[in-house]
């Protein structure tokens, strides 16, 4: 689920750039308004480091197994520090192990991050309906919510650029299908991680409630 | 960047940067394996699907020379992307890397986050292989085996999810008491001045004496407790200011030369 460098033309990486460095700058107010945000940086850069190991995790699913990208549950444990958390995890993926690249780095931040604040508000809502649901419910369905729409539109954006800026001699319609296709295929996934964000939304309910409340 | 013939061009500048960094050649090959084989799979099917002029058949399988060259291409490119940011991480302490980007104007949240992330990421890995380890003596297998093909067994899941989230809870309480030592040490917000008083201003973490530290911390606790106002944030916190400019002029210049790449591509 990485861009690696070299394939998106310089363009896209410029934009890419953009759209993270205005992103950045949102979250950054957003923390900043906050009464003492250094009070939360070591547990949003632990709690990085603790999702970027977790999400290599493997979930065995019947004939292999797959490694989860995690980016809606970043959201909802993170809140506003999901976005700079995912900058800096994709920077030592791409300096240490070479998923993703220097040049794509603001492509790829965009493509995971921006659904990582979304994820967090759309997990904000549960406060909205909890009057109406039992709380555990209204828990549980808005982390599965978070956690699919969190990975399908990161896929969505990831086959959406490739097929769009490799040349593969496709016309426009076949483009629109394949990524259709691509992104029908992944149905599955989002499933997966959105039933994997709401077990582990509901564990940490369970034993360490105060993660979730995004207070600190 | 579209035109092959300055492809030669970009590997031979790559090559004599590389060499006069004086990375051994084996250090890019490692790097190199792993995005490489990604790299291929996505590309390697190019030659055959895109373009009209065929420059060879088998059969049903016939190479085009649009693909070839897009493939090349974009290959060189990454290559040349690649072997770059490699050599500008690989001869440069990691440090120096956050404290040029510091002072070229990257905000203090994201340095000292990244620093802290860079810190702890062995150590949460080391606890994570200590869980697994420890679930596996307790008799746990994943089980490849399942009532159908894309059904995950959900007590597996759970017991994974139990995993993630129990990592993340460990990570959660180290981080308090990370913060709580650091905070002794004069981490933190204070009003107009830096952490640790205007008289250690410009110094790094922990090289204080204690009896200071203590002083300084009781002080600042004082005024956390009775100040409300708005505070700026301290800019000094994880590291010193003191500019290292050697490598803040190199990080700039290749900062430079990348943007102007990029606007040119984007103009001509």
């Amino acid at each position: 689920m990485h861009i690696p460098d070299g394939i998106l033309p310089a363009q896209v990486c410029a934009t890419g750039y953009a759209l993270t460095g205005l992103a950045t700058w949102y979250s950054l107010r957003q923390i900043n308004r906050t009464p003492d945000p250094s009070q939360g940086v070591p547990k949003a850069a632990l709690l990085t480091a603790a999702f970027f190991i977790a999400s290599s995790i493997h979930i065995p699913i019947p004939p292999a197994s797959v490694h989860l990208v995690l980016n809606g549950l970043l959201g909802c444990v993170l809140g506003y520090y999901a976005f700079p958390a995912i900058v800096i995890g994709l920077f030592f993926q791409a300096v240490m192990f070479g998923h993703g690249g220097l040049s794509t780095l603001g492509v790829n931040a965009a493509m995971m991050g921006i659904p990582a604040l979304l994820a967090y508000h759309i997990f904000q809502g549960r406060y909205g309906l909890a009057s109406r649901l039992q709380p555990k419910v209204a828990i549980a369905g808005f982390a599965f919510l978070a956690g699919a729409i969190g990975l399908g539109i990161a896929v969505l954006i990831f086959f959406g650029l490739v097929l769009t800026t490799i040349p593969f001699g496709f016309d426009a319609a076949t483009e629109r299908t394949a990524v259709l296709v691509l992104v029908l295929t992944h149905i599955p996934l989002m499933v997966i991680e959105g039933i994997f964000t709401t077990l582990l939304v509901l564990f940490l309910e369970r034993v360490k409630p105060e993660l979730l409340q995004n207070e600190w | 960047m579209n035109d092959v013939q300055l492809l030669p061009f970009m590997l031979l500048t790559v090559a004599m940067l590389y060499a006069a960094s004086r990375l051994p050649v084996a250090y890019l090959l490692s790097r190199l394996r792993y995005p490489g084989f990604f790299l291929l799979g996505i590309v390697g099917l190019l030659p055959f699907l895109s373009g009209k002029t065929v420059i060879w058949q088998w059969g049903m399988l016939s190479v085009r020379q649009e693909g070839c060259l897009a493939t090349a291409l974009i290959a060189t490119r990454f290559f040349s992307i690649f072997t770059l940011g490699l050599i500008l991480l690989g001869t440069m302490p990691f440090m120096t890397t956050v404290r040029s980007l510091r002072s070229l104007g990257l905000p203090i949240i994201l340095a000292d986050m990244t620093l802290l992330t860079y810190r702890y990421l062995y150590d949460i890995s080391g606890n994570l292989s200590t869980m697994q380890i420890g679930m596996q003596l307790r008799g746990f297998r994943s089980q490849k085996q399942s009532v159908a093909w894309l059904i995950p067994n959900w007590l597996d899941l759970k017991r994974l999810a139990s995993l993630a989230g129990t990592l993340l809870i460990r990570s959660y309480e180290q981080s308090e008491r990370v913060y709580k030592a650091m905070r002794l040490r004069g981490y933190g917000w204070d009003e107009g001045q830096w952490g640790v008083g205007k008289a250690g201003g410009d110094r790094e973490m922990g090289r204080q004496g204690d009896a200071e530290i203590m002083q300084n911390a009781k002080c600042k606790m004082q005024n956390f407790s009775t100040s409300s106002t708005r505070r700026s944030f301290s800019p000094h916190l994880l590291i010193s200011l003191s500019p290292h400019p050697r490598s803040t002029l190199a990080l700039t210049l290749t900062l430079l030369i990348a943007a102007g790449f990029v606007i040119a591509d984007i103009l001509l």
